[in-house]
């Protein structure tokens, strides 16, 4: 299903619509002014940027560096091309740790791999311990934001699911009741957890340490509290020196909720005596995107959901109308990588307004992108025949003044007289909710000949 | 010797020349009376960007390059639409960069700009005594950089509310949502229909709740998109081209 | 396997090396005062801050934390400790901790967080399973922004530290801030 009818099924319900558009608003507002409060915001954009294209064009030695370095600290390395190997590196890691319970901070990457159900039918107990992420895993749904999870669910929603899955009593959606009934549901899972999963927002080649965000405390939770944590990142994640966490935690935060900084920013380098630490480097499609010029900076992505915050069309069709693991534009731009049939209405799922690229903390060209995935999509991907037709008539019509002259005045000829009910059939998506132009008299160019004729 | 008078060839693009002719016709008399000598090319049609934005633009080279053709004699290329421009400066990457390829994109300039940067003007001696709600169009804003982006850190600025701001008797109104995109989008007003309507409504309604008139914008595209959401819904809501206020002595 | 896999089609498909920027530290500068935006911070982020003499640390806790019964204590600041703890203790016998105190070494203005490594908390889990936590800064050691943060952390033992920003919180619901997820419910730091 396109994403057009997933959108217009997402508008049947006007007032939801509106509370989602305001949800994520609000967002984009307050990082605005948390943004704008930095000295030198700007340039700060334009840095991670650097910083990140020349990760991408140096990421081999980089990857190469950071390993050593993890290796010299005891951590455990390992590299998977895709998801398959992805997933099959952390069930014999937690195979031989006999782990049968484990607890995971949130990583979009085992999203996008597919890890829990996986464990699950290895008959291991996945408990994903983002409050937002735990709702979506209770409901059994995929998240439909990367850093607000759970945006599309109302608090009597959640108290619903509470109620029926943690025993909860109904409180009309009391959000602090709520949380505090998650804290004790999900505080037994940590203490009972034989291994914690993580994911990773930034490696350090220079340091061979990682570093995860979270406002919860989560990860720290898992990880402190078990035998074995598991961090799992794309390539991508590598920042070349520790110096760098400078650059990019002012930029995270501020642009995701428009916190200064995430409550927690925890370093790991080394496990802890008695305990393990591995780290899981995955390719999964992304040395291929790196492959393609126009769309390499995709890469340069920290996850912050800002273009999603941003983008009028991701506010007002949700993020399960996109289908895609990491939904809005930087998913519009990083998915027909993976699958451009199955993706291809998402580049056009945009209007090119480019509020996108100006909120970016790492200065994707995301609308550039999206312009010029579609080019490749009409080249490569079967079209409607009706957009074809249309579209390249128009091409043939607009380039010969006489051809067009003659279309301009049927088509105003057309709008003049033709009845109403022929031109606001259901044929005519631009009649549905709005009324077509009134027709003057003359076009421009026969108003512009008589009043030359007159002198 | 006398300096020689700029010389302009006007766009009108195609779907102004056919609908919205009063557009070009404000356009046309208001550069006329910042006395530049305006010339309107026969034969123009369209500048492209319909094809580009659906993902045809190898079908669009013919139209490119029927533009420049018609636009290479003048010192300047002036239109009453801030996307169009844009295409014209960004898209035309497409053609063999030749000389006059080269001139056309970099010479090519939307009406307010042209008037407040080249001409150096911004009271055009207009009176239009309404509360009028400025949209500021995408690819006007964030492309041609006609004024500051609401996501970006930096001092405020806007063509213009340079050039309505000298308007007698116009109140410019203060909106909710300053800079957010109108959802007409070309082909996407068609194949996204219901987020593109929807986008259009919450824009209008925008205006509405901060007491506006009359809706104005420099891109007439997202006008027509607008103008159809405020006539199918019946709103108290005139929609009119920023050159048509500019050219107005009410 | 993976590994060469990967690497190798990174070498073919990655693009010319690009320099890696200087960072110019100029355009960042600004003159504030340090300890009024850091406690504003704090404040922004959903914690508590008090400056006070370093002979009434004890007092002040009290004050502020008067109920508690096993408090964790791992600096010689303060004597309020109930439970012993050190590098061996299993962090899940801290279940019930109700109030774990500590002493960190830098504080960041921008953003009002402060760094807490391994050392200063002595059982990982510590300033995470406590259910109050209270940070200990001496009021003189709080730098401008996060990368003279990191300047002064460059040259530290690396197994694990963190970057404390008031107490854990979420807005998971409906994008309602509620304070107190995971970690602790409550952060009050005293600056002496």
């Amino acid at each position: 299903m396109s994403h057009a009818s997933k959108a217009a099924e997402f508008n049947k319900d006007e007032a939801k619509v509106n509370w989602h558009d305001k949800a994520l608003w609000y967002v984009r507002e307050k990082r605005d002014k948390s943004a704008h409060n930095v000295q030198g915001w700007e340039y700060l954009r334009q840095l991670g940027s650097s910083i990140k294209a020349n990760v991408l064009s140096n990421l081999d030695e980089y990857l190469v560096q950071f390993e050593n370095n993890a290796k010299k600290n005891g951590v455990q390395v390992h590299w998977a091309s895709n998801a398959e190997e992805h997933n099959n590196i952390i069930n014999s890691i937690l195979d031989k740790h006999h782990a049968k319970k484990v607890v995971k901070s949130k990583s979009m990457l085992t999203e996008e791999c597919h890890l829990n159900p996986f464990l699950e039918s290895k008959g291991i107990e996945v408990v994903d311990t983002d409050l937002g992420e735990r709702i979506v895993q209770l409901a059994e749904e995929p998240p439909s934001h990367i850093v607000l999870p759970a945006i599309h669910k109302t608090k009597e929603d959640v108290d619903e699911l509470f109620q029926e899955h943690l025993g909860t009593k109904p409180s009309g959606g009391n959000p602090e009741y709520l949380v505090a009934e998650a804290r004790k549901h999900l505080r037994d899972k940590f203490l009972k957890a034989d291994a914690a999963i993580t994911g990773v927002n930034f490696a350090v080649a220079d340091t061979g340490g990682v570093v995860v965000c979270t406002n919860e405390g989560n990860a720290d939770m898992g990880v402190h509290l078990s035998k074995v944590h598991i961090a799992c990142m794309g390539i991508e994640k590598i920042i070349p020196k520790e110096k760098h966490l400078g650059v990019f935690l002012r930029l995270l935060a501020r642009s995701a909720t428009g916190q200064p900084i995430t409550t927690y920013s925890s370093h790991f380098n080394k496990a802890s005596e008695g305990k393990e630490m591995h780290i899981v480097i995955v390719d999964n499609g992304r040395t291929e995107q790196l492959s393609r010029e126009d769309f390499r900076a995709s890469l340069h992505c920290i996850r912050c959901g800002a273009c999603m915050n941003t983008c009028p069309i991701y506010r007002r069709s949700g993020g399960h109308s996109y289908d895609y693991t990491i939904p809005g534009p930087i998913g519009s731009i990083l998915s027909p990588g993976k699958d451009l049939k199955k993706h291809s209405s998402l580049p056009f799922a945009s209007t090119l307004c480019g509020s996108c690229s100006n909120v970016c903390p790492v200065k994707i060209n995301i609308h550039e992108q999206l312009y010029k995935w579609r080019q490749v999509i009409v080249k490569e991907e079967k079209q409607p025949v009706i957009k074809k037709t249309i579209l390249k008539t128009a091409g043939v019509v607009l380039s010969k003044p006489g051809l067009y002259n003659m279309a301009g005045k049927s088509a105003r000829f057309m709008l003049k007289y033709a009845p109403k009910a022929m031109i606001y059939n259901k044929l005519n998506a631009w009649g549905k909710a709005r009324d077509l132009p009134e027709v003057k008299n003359d076009n421009f160019d026969d108003w512009y000949k008589k009043r030359k004729k007159n002198g | 010797m006398k300096d020689r008078k700029i010389k302009v060839g006007l766009f009108i693009p195609c779907y102004i020349n056919q609908l919205y002719p009063q557009v070009g016709i404000a356009t046309l008399e208001l550069l006329e009376k910042l006395g530049v000598d305006v010339y309107y090319p026969q034969g123009q049609t369209c500048c492209g960007q319909p094809l580009g934005n659906s993902g045809y633009e190898e079908d669009s080279k013919g139209i490119c390059n029927l533009f420049v053709e018609n636009f290479k004699a003048y010192d300047y290329i002036v239109g009453p639409s801030g996307s169009c421009i844009y295409h014209v400066k960004h898209h035309f990457d497409i053609l063999e960069q030749t000389p006059e390829v080269v001139r056309v994109r970099e010479n090519a300039y939307e009406l307010c700009e042209f008037i407040v940067k080249i001409l150096g003007k911004t009271d055009l001696g207009a009176s239009f005594p309404y509360k009028v709600g400025l949209h500021k169009s995408c690819h006007g804003l964030r492309g041609l950089k006609l004024g500051s982006c609401s996501e970006l850190k930096g001092d405020h600025y806007s063509t213009e509310e340079d050039l309505l701001n000298e308007v007698k008797g116009l109140e410019l109104m203060s909106l909710n949502r300053k800079d957010e995109c109108c959802g007409f989008g070309g082909t996407f007003a068609v194949f996204e229909e219901a987020i593109s309507s929807k986008m259009g409504k919450d824009r209008v309604q925008d205006h509405l709740n901060s007491d506006v008139e009359v809706l104005t914008g420099a891109d007439h595209s997202c006008l027509m998109h607008l103008e159809g959401i405020v006539n199918r819904n019946k709103q108290p809501l005139k929609v009119m081209h920023i050159a048509e206020i500019l050219n107005s002595s009410l | 396997m993976g590994r060469e896999a990967i690497l190798n089609s990174i070498k073919k498909n990655k693009p010319e090396l690009l320099p890696l920027p200087e960072i110019n530290r100029e355009a960042f500068h600004e003159v504030i005062d340090l300890k009024d935006t850091f406690k504003n911070n704090i404040a922004l982020v959903g914690g508590q801050v008090v400056e006070i003499e370093k002979n009434s640390i004890d007092e002040e806790i009290k004050s502020k934390y008067p109920d508690k019964e096993h408090i964790v204590s791992v600096t010689k600041k303060s004597k309020l400790g109930t439970v012993m703890v050190d590098s061996s203790t299993d962090p899940h016998s801290l279940e019930h901790i109700d109030l774990a105190i500590l002493e960190a070494e830098l504080g960041v203005s921008e953003n009002g967080a402060i760094w807490v490594a391994a050392d200063n908390s002595v059982v990982k889990a510590l300033p995470f399973i406590t259910n109050d936590l209270v940070i200990i800064l001496d009021k003189n050691n709080i730098c401008l922004h996060m990368l003279e943060a990191y300047d002064k952390i460059e040259s530290r033992d690396r197994n694990f530290g963190v970057f404390i920003s008031g107490p854990s919180k979420t807005a998971d619901i409906e994008q309602c801030l509620v304070v107190g997820a995971h970690g602790a419910m409550s952060l009050t730091v005293i600056l002496v």
